[in-house]
């Protein structure tokens, strides 16, 4: 008898982790990983998928247990997850995130969202599903969404024992990080019991998001010779908004002087501008808005700006017309006040 | 290194020495397996995936964990020449390498094994570009086969470990005496954990491999030898036939050192291993991880009353010949699957040395097909294997292989598919919009630059575009971006191999809105000089107009600049019509933040840990710009995106010059948050102090005459350089006051070279 709630054909439980570089997903796998295998007994296997080392890009972990006599053999990613964690709810519409998933799959998802809204935002095929709001616990304990998410795995999960993950949270932050094991634990702890979960069968609401293999759009009849791209800048369509930690910059325009110096500071060149006339009627230059598709926000422009002009905003709290617009028409106090 | 947990020891009632387990990667297991070997000296150069090979042994080395003497290299080539001194000089040598920077040092490898010098090589395979690609697969491998070493193969971390250890007995044995590579897979072995096993004792590992013999050492003054002669024929042949015998030789050493470690160990390895081959009709050759794969396979192919079975080599240097034959004897199909391609002769390298082996066999009918797999890193799934085992069945089925070579798991793609489209191709007036006034000024002799406001020039249009990939608040963007608000008219770019370039030309988008070349780090100096002189020749023979002009600009990071700086400096000599332009960011932070020759003394990165004994690194910044100014060049100078109007200028009159004069060099001081731990929006405020302590002056140099631009001093803003050290993450430690000698040697040095700087800036003689 497997001491594995579940396993597949090749007697692996096995977990995805969906996130993006900055968040942890690395060091909870590894710490999920050590806590299974050297806490608990089992035998089995992690490891990450990345490139280069990059904040603010897809990354995904991945952790298989199985009973101690079981040879690990398979070096591939986990395809068809037991337990799904998705540290970032932005990620959810891009492809292949719910790859694999089924009826039997524990979605965990860092939201807001209670576990219906949450499956209409993800449209989410079936699974159980399980909502925790890692990003406020952790903004609240000064910690990541990591340990808060390991929380809900360990309580979710059936036979992962809590106890052995905080083993690992201390052993992985050990002396160099001593000052943040507790507030981790804490973390941890509210993880534990601070989610919600339902159970949502396949009622034909919404189709698998399933990938098949092999159907990759390029390939060897249509990439150019020698992987020349003929497309000058088509990076313009991409959408970076995942790699934003919480925070956003705004743009009051009744504040703006137009000088510029925010289009020298910003790194992904998001600030736009437009031809326009001055009040003597000289034509001049005028910042438009931030387009915040592209921007990650790093808060340089906060940083520079001398008239106030941009300021530094929690995005959940900003008002989604503001995000469309990429400026903010509010008029400042001082000059409501001088009015 | 990790939280590495000693659970239980394992050797009680065997009376083995005691072990260890543990979880844990390929890359720390090699670490972990040369810090209990204690390799004399590690030469080394950072390259994905092996990098964290040397991270690890660094940061051992930090905390006082072992003895291994790390030199940094200033390239893979410079790496295996250190390798290469040291070998001679009588101590055990260690060194890990992937891909590229395997081919880059390949020529010293045969000036290894030709003289015998024993060494250690953990080769972490990874494809050769290009197009650049950073996963495993085995294009570096197949290069090593030639080259007189012995070649072993570790299928997962474990045996990384393992065979590390058994290679420096092997390789030093007495007869042998040969360099040995460890090879195991990219990111799949390397970065993958697993539960494993190590000697609980470093002096269990040490006793096994014994003292190392010196042979032929070049530090032995009472016994000169003459090591590397000239040797034509007739004596050449002799020296390759005595490795050759080396070789032959180690083929009943290998068996012997493997027997040898089973006993301490308890783990068994054979130079050919097999899997359920007993009775098996077809069978697929493979090497390493995706070894693996082909066994879970093969065990729910027999399920279905299917005689399969898998072959995978620990040792193809020297190849496993008659142990093949005997295995395949009565094998009908065999399938050799290659994770790297030897185009254009029909087959993978392994199977061609596989079907030779077979031919010496005159009874052997083993049907033969080879097949091409994973490349770059392309995932190798069990559905991959089954369909190589069909693929064996139909041979038998048929009586013959109707295809004998071609490729599994590479996509047609959709014919219909289009890349997305990009921005409108900027013509030359869009590029142009006339906002600054570029002209020698004829009394003085210098170059003016009027006009620089930078709210007109928001107008200028991105040459790059948003949508790369780079960490937020990367410094890169607003460095080059400014740069380029000082340059009118159409641009052609190369960029080095580094985080500007993998954030920006991740396929099949492109950041680039004009022309872009990629070119590795050690050569796009030389790369963009040949399309500078194309340029110029097609222009004279009247193929591209003559009244067209181009400004070419070749970016480098400083990592770029290390390993490249030999091609950069004769791009110089030969004054060229482009700009070289050097973002510093005082790291290699596209492979993980590892030292550079520009990280200052005592910062911390992960290849200059802070511990026990480790304090950052150990010697002062590389002066790239007083490097090129001694090439007489032009124009040099430094420049920050904090002081953007200085840049501009220096854009413009960087392009002045190269369009009129030659190559100009810049050096921008450049950001990285990620890195240098700070917060994400801070950058301009560290990069300022770290001009406002004079560690970065900001100057320039026409024809030799050196203007300094900014004087903190001067201007009442000289800060300590603890003001800047105070900022970042990475040389907080410097403050404490155990590091203040260190602290007080850095200020002094940064003194020395501002007076320099102040000193020509004021003498133009100098």
């Amino acid at each position: 008898m497997s001491n594995l709630p579940v396993n597949n054909d090749l007697g692996f439980y096995e977990i995805r982790m969906e996130s993006v570089g900055g968040f942890g997903a690395n060091l909870a796998g590894k710490i999920l990983g050590e806590a299974g295998i050297l806490g608990m007994g089992f035998n089995g296997s992690n490891f990450s998928s990345y490139g280069s080392e990059k904040k603010g890009s897809p990354v995904k972990a991945f952790v298989r247990f199985c009973d101690p006599d079981v040879e690990v053999r398979v070096n591939s990613p986990v395809i068809e997850p037991h337990m799904l964690v998705i540290f970032v709810e932005s990620m959810v519409g891009a492809p292949g995130i719910l790859q694999g998933v089924s009826e039997d799959t524990t979605v965990i998802i860092n939201t807001s969202l209670s576990p219906d809204e949450a499956r209409d935002m993800m449209k989410l095929q079936c699974g159980r599903l399980v909502t925790i709001d890692a990003m406020k616990i952790a903004v609240e304990e000064k910690t990541r969404v990591n340990t808060a998410l390991l929380g809900a795995v360990a309580a979710t999960s059936g036979f992962i024992d809590p106890g052995s993950i905080k083993d690992y949270i201390r052993k992985n932050l050990g002396k160099k990080y001593a000052f943040l094991i507790e507030p981790n634990l804490k973390t941890f702890d509210r993880g534990f019991s601070e989610f919600s979960e339902k159970k949502f069968a396949d009622d034909g609401k919404y189709p698998s998001q399933t990938i098949e293999r092999g159907d990759q759009k390029t390939g060897y009849l249509n990439q150019a010779m020698g992987g020349v791209i003929s497309a000058p800048g088509n990076s313009i369509n991409k959408d970076l908004t995942v790699s934003r930690s919480g925070w956003v910059p705004v743009l009051l325009r009744e504040k703006c002087t137009h000088c510029g110096e925010c289009d020298i500071t910003c790194p992904d060149y998001c600030f736009i501008w437009e031809k326009g006339t001055d009040k003597k009627g000289k034509e001049v230059q005028l910042l438009d808005r931030i387009v915040y598709q592209h921007c990650k926000g790093c808060l340089r422009c906060v940083e520079i700006c001398k008239f106030d002009a941009l300021v530094e905003r929690v995005e959940y709290e900003t008002d989604p017309e503001i995000i469309k617009l990429g400026y903010s028409s509010e008029v400042p106090e001082d000059k409501a006040a001088a009015k | 290194m990790s939280s590495g947990t000693e659970s239980s020891d394992s050797a009680v009632k065997t009376e083995r020495p005691a072990q260890t387990t543990d979880f844990r990667s390929g890359n720390e297991m090699a670490s972990l397996a040369a810090s209990h070997i204690n390799f004399h000296v590690m030469g080394y150069y950072p390259i994905t995936p092996s990098t964290e090979v040397a991270e690890y042994l660094d940061e051992m080395w930090a905390n006082g964990e072992h003895g291994v003497k790390m030199v940094p290299g200033d390239g893979e080539h410079g790496a295996a020449g250190i390798c290469y001194g040291a070998s001679t000089a009588g101590g055990r040598v260690f060194n890990a390498t992937s891909a590229n920077g395997l081919l880059y040092s390949l020529e010293q490898l045969p000036v290894q094994s030709g003289t015998r010098y024993p060494m250690v090589l953990n080769l972490v395979c990874r494809s050769v570009s290009g197009p650049l690609d950073i996963r495993g697969d085995h294009s570096d491998l197949i290069s090593t086969l030639d080259m007189g070493w012995i070649v072993l193969c570790a299928k997962d971390p474990q045996a990384t470990y393992d065979m590390t250890i058994l290679a420096v007995k092997i390789g030093e044995a007495e007869g042998v005496r040969l360099p040995v590579i460890v090879a195991d897979d990219g990111f799949f072995t390397s970065h993958q954990k697993r539960k494993i096993s190590y000697f609980s004792d470093a002096k269990t590992v040490q006793d096994f491999v014994g003292e190392f013999e010196v042979i032929n050492s070049s530090v032995d003054p009472t016994q000169p030898i003459t090591i590397g002669p000239y040797m034509n024929d007739p004596d050449q042949i002799n020296n390759k036939k005595q490795l050759s015998m080396a070789m032959k030789l180690s083929e009943t050493v290998i068996p012997k050192v493997f027997a040898e470690y089973e006993k301490i160990s308890g783990r068994a390895y054979k130079p050919l291993e097999t899997y359920k081959m007993e009775d098996a009709e077809t069978a697929v050759f493979i090497l390493n991880s995706a070894a693996d794969t082909c066994m879970d396979v093969v065990d729910k192919l027999r399920e279905r009353g299917k005689k399969v079975g898998a072959i995978y080599p620990t040792v193809i240097r020297p190849f496993p010949a008659d142990e093949l034959r005997s295995v395949c004897k009565n094998v009908k199909a065999l399938l050799v699957a290659d994770r790297a391609d030897s185009y254009g002769a029909h087959g993978g390298r392994m199977s061609h040395e596989v079907k030779a082996a077979l031919k010496d066999d005159p009874d052997n009918r083993t049907l033969v097909i080879s097949r091409i797999y994973g490349l770059g890193g392309k995932d190798f799934f069990s559905e991959d294997a089954e369909t190589m085992y069909d693929l064996t069945f139909e041979a038998v089925e048929k009586g013959k292989v109707e295809v004998p070579y071609d490729y599994i798991g590479a996509s047609p793609g959709d014919p219909d598919w289009k890349p997305a489209p990009g921005v409108p191709v900027l013509t030359k007036a869009d590029q142009s919009p006339g906002i600054l006034n570029v002209f020698k000024d004829e009394k003085t002799g210098k170059v003016e630059v009027k006009g620089v406001k930078q709210r007109d020039l928001t107008a200028m249009p991105h040459r790059i575009t948003a949508g790369h990939g780079a960490c937020p608040g990367c410094g890169i963007f607003p460095s080059i971006g400014t740069f380029l608000k000082g340059i009118e008219g159409f641009v052609v770019m190369l960029w080095h191999t580094g985080c500007g370039m993998v954030v920006t030309t991740g396929y099949p988008n492109t950041s680039f809105a004009i022309t872009y070349i990629h070119n590795l780090f050690q050569n796009g100096a030389a790369t963009m000089s040949g399309v500078v002189e194309m340029y110029k020749e097609r222009q004279r023979r009247g193929e591209i107009a003559q009244d067209e002009e181009i400004t070419f600009v070749m970016v480098t990071g400083d990592g770029g600049l290390d390993i490249g700086l030999g091609p950069a400096l004769g791009a110089a000599f030969r004054n060229h019509n482009m700009i070289i332009l050097e973002y510093d960011n005082q790291g290699y932070m596209n492979t993980g933040n590892q030292m550079s020759f520009t990280t200052p003394l005592g910062h911390a990165t992960s290849t200059s840990n802070v511990g026990t004994v480790g304090r950052g690194k150990t010697f002062n910044h590389k002066d790239s710009a007083q490097l090129f100014s001694a090439t007489h060049i032009p124009y040099v100078f430094t420049g920050s995106e904090t002081n953007y109007k200085d840049l501009i200028r220096k854009a413009a009159k960087a392009q002045w010059y190269a369009r009129n004069e030659g190559l100009v060099f810049g050096k921008l001081f450049s950001d990285c948050p990620l890195n240098w731990r700070h917060a994400d929006g801070n950058g301009q405020e560290v990069i300022q102090a770290g001009i406002d302590c004079d560690f970065f002056p900001l100057y320039e140099v026409e024809n030799g005459i050196t203007t300094l631009n900014y004087d903190p001093s001067a201007k009442g803003k000289k800060v300590p350089v603890t003001d800047w050290l105070k900022l970042t993450g990475k040389t907080k430690h410097l403050l404490k006051p155990e590091n203040k000698d260190l602290v007080d040697q850095f200020q002094t040095e940064v003194d020395r070279r501002f007076a320099r700087i102040r000193a020509m800036s004021e003498n133009p003689i100098l």
